[in-house]
């Protein structure tokens, strides 16, 4: 068995030590510029289907999304103008170097956090996907003090028992 | 006031207050201890827990988290050089090197009698000060508070981070946010996207999971799993102050605490702020300059009586406006609002007892503080190497039984998740997520304030230019990017120096 | 040893804990929710009720708690429930007899979805006007009105009852066209912003507008019931009723969910008659909250919900446009 998990963590610190090496380097300002304007066009888009009005008001449901998504686009176009001048006149962009092994690592958090939530929700037992949890990120931090499981679950099922019982919480 | 003293002092001393404000105290000083734990992160965790208690001992909980988060982060500043909580960072430049003399007993005492003190003149100026301003606040008009929201959600979207666009862009994507479920003034649905759960909105504790607690929990990646193995033998020295140094450091603490409160009733403006003001203010006026950054007692002092000092001014905003003094106390907003205490006047008037009690309370939240710090503090020295393996999966389950219990279903547990996948883009994209969360708190105050203001002037926007109140908050607004504008240029300058 | 310790501590606490979630539940406390505001009146009456509750009952614990939402909060209890759930819901007037005629689509549930359990009180709305105009009578504020001013009026909800109290009031004057309706997030704030001259009057409850009364920001004109106001702060204040124009007294039904046991419903009745005539409680919403305990039968219910739709159906064009 521990050999098999020796022979486990190798590949994947082989696989890690690869993909650290890969990084990928986004203008940051530039992409977020034009991520929030879409964003905005999009609110702007869909506003009407989504936000019913009645025809008598002075100022409507729509005017206070209507503007904060105004002050978005502007607030966006200077932070494109902002960049496109700086390309314009050669000086340097606001660059962010995003490494493919951290963003892979946080998938993999995101993994074991969305199949906590399923396994909860799908049971109905919070406390088994609260079992999972732990033995998830003891598996990801590759602890291998049985004590650190112990705790760590003792410490679950008593949070989920407070929870349950102190609080009043039905889960 | 006198009137409601006797009786908030009789609803404030019962054994379940002291048992909450103790229970907050401890919980607040480990987590603040923790390097990596905020003192933020805490009372969103905790957030849930109140919501079936009534205003007093809630408040109580979380105010004791509170207090006790500004001098927790100390104990890991001075023991192993990392700052427990941000603005712990100030203490630890003396405060490690003080105990690196031999002297941490010394350093931990210091800083507890500082925090102490700052704390409890925090306290004591929200006693003196909440119902003054709460008077002038009594006479705000739709129109005043528009621009009052106005210049909170400015002031956030500008000192949060790097970038002011980027803390606007932040700022507009909360009150967006806030825009989802029933239009405040119609009732009519907003952004539902034919989601029944999404009628009665998201509700602040669930995003705030998401935004501030999981973002944390998926960083876990972007960090090696450090050991802070600490030797708690290594606190072997006396602990003596003399009588010298309590002179010395009489002057730093008075003044601290002063920008402490100044700087705290400021929305949007910190402990972080007030450490570093106070602690260069002490250095600049030292007669021993050059102790700075060596273990300086005055540095110390200076830097942890003004993020106490903070604790007691944020409110000041938050209860008499409704405007959060800073991240931490836009979610106690909440605790209070589920009890029916809405910021104003009349809580001052018609909820008086209750209100006094929770200003009085501040000052026991102190005490307790300092009581727990005297006898607990090498507790706290002992947590700060908790093992992260242990730590994080307990996060995540407090989480989501947080996030589940707001309102007994999953469909928040999951709205808690979107949530944090969106801070982590957003951490990406380096937006800062503390306008988002003013925006959230701010939206629906805005915007009523701002379309009734219009209805009240059948459409005409020179109502936002009508009355004293209006022009002061507009000249504060303009003043207040004006000099937001000026700071970061002086900032890029300098960083474009250091660089050259 | 000590990991043993530890191990046994596990075993023991992951069965307690299995056992626990799959044993039955056998629970007496009865959650009561009110969809407004927490500071509201209701709110604040059901929280009464609920302390009281221990003192009457061995077997039913009321909890009270309060989500502002109004219909989408129904909406969710609604589909959150089924019958003989230890769940109560507060709905008054405004959803039975306001949201069902302006907006339908918003409610995902009807009067037939809910067992009437009992109503707590009724509260008797009245009109305050800035001290300014000097609006001291009905007699007064018809002259008023006759003058062809514009009125403005401070109201709890763009909807609610007090919209409509003030669109009948001032509409049967024949200035309807007149009249200006601008909302405010709750009763009180639409008190205040009479005495801080943001509109001409307010429609509230008598608890709500007392403070400003008191410190002589407001005169009370009159009041939205058949009689003048018989005692309290307000006493003499003119009913409108005997003046001819239309009037309803606010009341909020606390209900179960329907089909639950009748049984039940009788003792949940029953509890709450004996917190009603608890002489502490009456003193309070008599004195501080400036109410009339109001026990109902269903018959009753149903006249108040026909007599409110009629209003509104008459009024509704000067409200929602």
């Amino acid at each position: 068995m521990s050999k098999w998990v020796e022979q486990f963590n190798g590949r994947m610190d082989a696989w890690g030590r690869k993909l650290h090496e890969k990084e990928i380097r986004i203008p940051i300002d530039l992409v977020t510029g034009i991520l929030f304007f879409l964003l905005g066009l999009g609110v702007l888009l869909v506003m009407p289907d989504q936000v019913a009005i009645s025809e008598k008001d002075v100022v409507n449901g729509r005017a206070f999304p209507t503007m904060l998504t105004v002050v978005l686009l502007l607030c966006c176009a200077m932070l494109i103008g902002k960049e496109l001048y700086k390309l314009a006149t050669k000086q340097p962009l606001n660059w962010k170097v995003i490494n493919i092994q951290v963003e892979i690592k946080a998938l993999i958090i995101l993994g074991i956090l969305v199949v906590t939530y399923l396994l909860s929700k799908l049971t109905g037992l919070f406390v088994v996907g609260a079992i999972f949890c732990c033995l998830g990120f003891l598996l990801y931090f590759r602890c291998r003090k049985k004590s650190y499981y112990v705790i760590t679950l003792v410490i679950a099922v008593a949070i989920w028992a407070a929870f349950r019982f102190a609080l009043g919480v039905d889960f | 006031m006198l009137q409601h003293i006797i009786p908030a002092t009789g609803l404030l001393f019962t054994l379940q207050n002291i048992l909450w404000i103790n229970i907050g105290v401890f919980i607040g000083s480990v987590f603040a201890a923790i390097p990596g734990l905020s003192v933020i992160l805490c009372v969103i965790l905790f957030l849930p827990v109140t919501y079936s208690m009534t205003a007093i001992p809630g408040m109580m909980f979380l105010l004791g988290i509170y207090c006790a988060g500004g001098y927790g982060g100390s104990v890991s500043a001075i023991l192993i050089n990392t700052p427990g909580t941000p603005h712990a960072a100030a203490t630890m430049l003396d405060g490690h090197p003080l105990s690196e003399q031999g002297r941490t007993k010394a350093a931990l005492k210091i800083a507890l009698y500082a925090s102490t003190f700052g704390g409890v003149f925090s306290a004591l100026m929200l006693l003196f000060l909440g119902p003054q301003v709460a008077r002038i606040a009594a006479q705000l008009g739709t129109a005043e508070y528009f621009m009052v929201c106005v210049f909170g959600l400015t002031i956030i979207a500008g000192v949060s981070g790097k970038s002011m666009i980027k803390g606007l862009i932040s700022a507009c994507l909360g009150l967006l946010i806030s825009c989802v479920g029933s239009d405040p003034m119609t009732s009519y649905d907003r952004f539902t996207f034919g989601i029944p759960r999404l009628y009665l909105g998201l509700d602040l504790a669930v995003c705030l999971i998401g935004l501030f607690a999981l973002v944390e929990i998926m960083a876990k990646a972007e960090r090696r799993l450090d050991r802070l193995n600490l030797d708690t033998t290594q606190i072997k020295d006396d602990g003596v102050i003399t009588k010298a140094e309590y002179k010395r450091m009489t002057r730093p603490v008075l003044i601290s605490s002063l920008i402490g409160v100044m700087v705290g009733i400021i929305p949007g403006t910190g402990a972080s702020e007030a450490s570093w003001f106070s602690y260069n203010t002490a250095k600049n006026m030292s007669k021993h300059p050059e102790e700075f950054g060596h273990g300086s007692v005055e540095g110390i002092a200076a830097a942890e009586s003004a993020n106490n000092a903070v604790t007691g001014a944020t409110l000041i905003p938050l209860l008499t406006l409704g405007i959060p003094g800073d991240g931490t106390v836009a979610i106690m907003l909440s605790a209070l609002m589920i009890n029916g205490l809405n910021p104003g006047l009349s809580l001052f008037t018609t909820q008086g007892d209750i209100m006094y009690a929770i200003m009085l309370g501040l000052i026991l939240v102190n005490v307790f503080m300092f009581l727990q710090g005297k006898f607990l503090t090498t507790i706290f020295a002992k947590v700060v190497s908790i093992p992260q393996e242990i730590l994080t999966p307990i996060i995540v389950i407090f989480c989501f039984a947080g996030a589940y219990s707001v309102n007994g279903n999953y469909f928040d547990v999951g709205v808690a998740l979107i949530f944090g996948i969106l801070s982590w883009v957003l951490r990406k994209l380096e937006l800062p997520p503390v306008p988002i969360l003013l925006g959230l708190v701010l939206g629906s105050m805005t915007e009523t304030n701002f379309r009734r203001a219009l209805l009240i002037s059948n459409g005409s926007p020179s109502i936002f230019f009508s009355s004293v109140y209006c022009i002061i908050f507009l000249v504060l607004i303009v003043g207040a990017v004006g000099a937001i504008v000026r700071g970061k240029m002086k900032e890029r300058k300098a960083s474009q120096q250091k660089e050259d | 040893m000590k990991k043993k310790i530890l191990s046994l501590a596990l075993v023991g606490a992951m069965c307690i804990g299995l056992l626990a979630s799959c044993g039955g539940k056998k629970n007496a406390t009865w959650k009561v929710t009110c969809p407004w505001a927490p500071s509201g009146v209701a709110a604040m009456v059901s929280q009464q009720a609920a302390t009281k509750s221990t003192s009457y009952s061995d077997t039913i614990t009321l909890v009270a708690e309060a989500i502002k939402g109004d219909a989408a909060t129904v909406n969710t209890w609604v589909a959150d429930t089924k019958a003989n759930d230890t769940e109560l819901v507060f709905v008054g007037e405004g959803l039975l007899s306001i949201t069902s005629i302006l907006d339908p689509d918003k409610m995902q549930f009807g009067y037939e979805d809910f067992v009437f359990v009992e109503n707590l009180y009724s509260s008797i709305f009245v009109l305050s006007a800035d001290a300014e105009l000097n609006i001291n009578s009905i007699a007064d504020l018809e002259s008023y009105v006759g003058q062809g001013n514009e009125i403005s009026v401070a109201v709890n909800g763009a909807t609610g009852s007090e919209a409509f109290l003030a669109a009948s009031l001032f509409g049967a004057m024949g200035a309807g066209d007149k009249l200006k309706l601008t909302p405010y997030q709750s009763a009180a704030e639409a008190a205040q912003a009479v005495a801080r001259g943001e509109t001409q009057f307010a429609v509230s409850h008598q608890s709500q507008i007392l403070e400003t009364y008191q410190q002589k920001g407001v005169t009370v004109v009159c009041a939205f019931d058949e009689n003048d106001i018989a005692n309290g702060p307000f006493e003499g204040v003119e009913g409108v009723g005997q003046h001819g124009y239309p009037y309803f007294r606010n009341r909020c039904f606390v209900m179960a969910r329907a089909g639950t046991d009748e049984a039940k419903v009788k003792e949940l009745k029953e509890l709450y008659g004996k917190i009603l005539a608890d002489q502490e409680v009456a003193d309070w919403l008599h004195d501080t909250m400036l109410l009339e305990v109001d026990t109902m039968s269903v018959e009753d219910v149903e006249a108040h919900i026909d007599n409110v739709k009629s209003i509104v159906n008459e009024y509704k064009d000067i409200v929602a446009g």
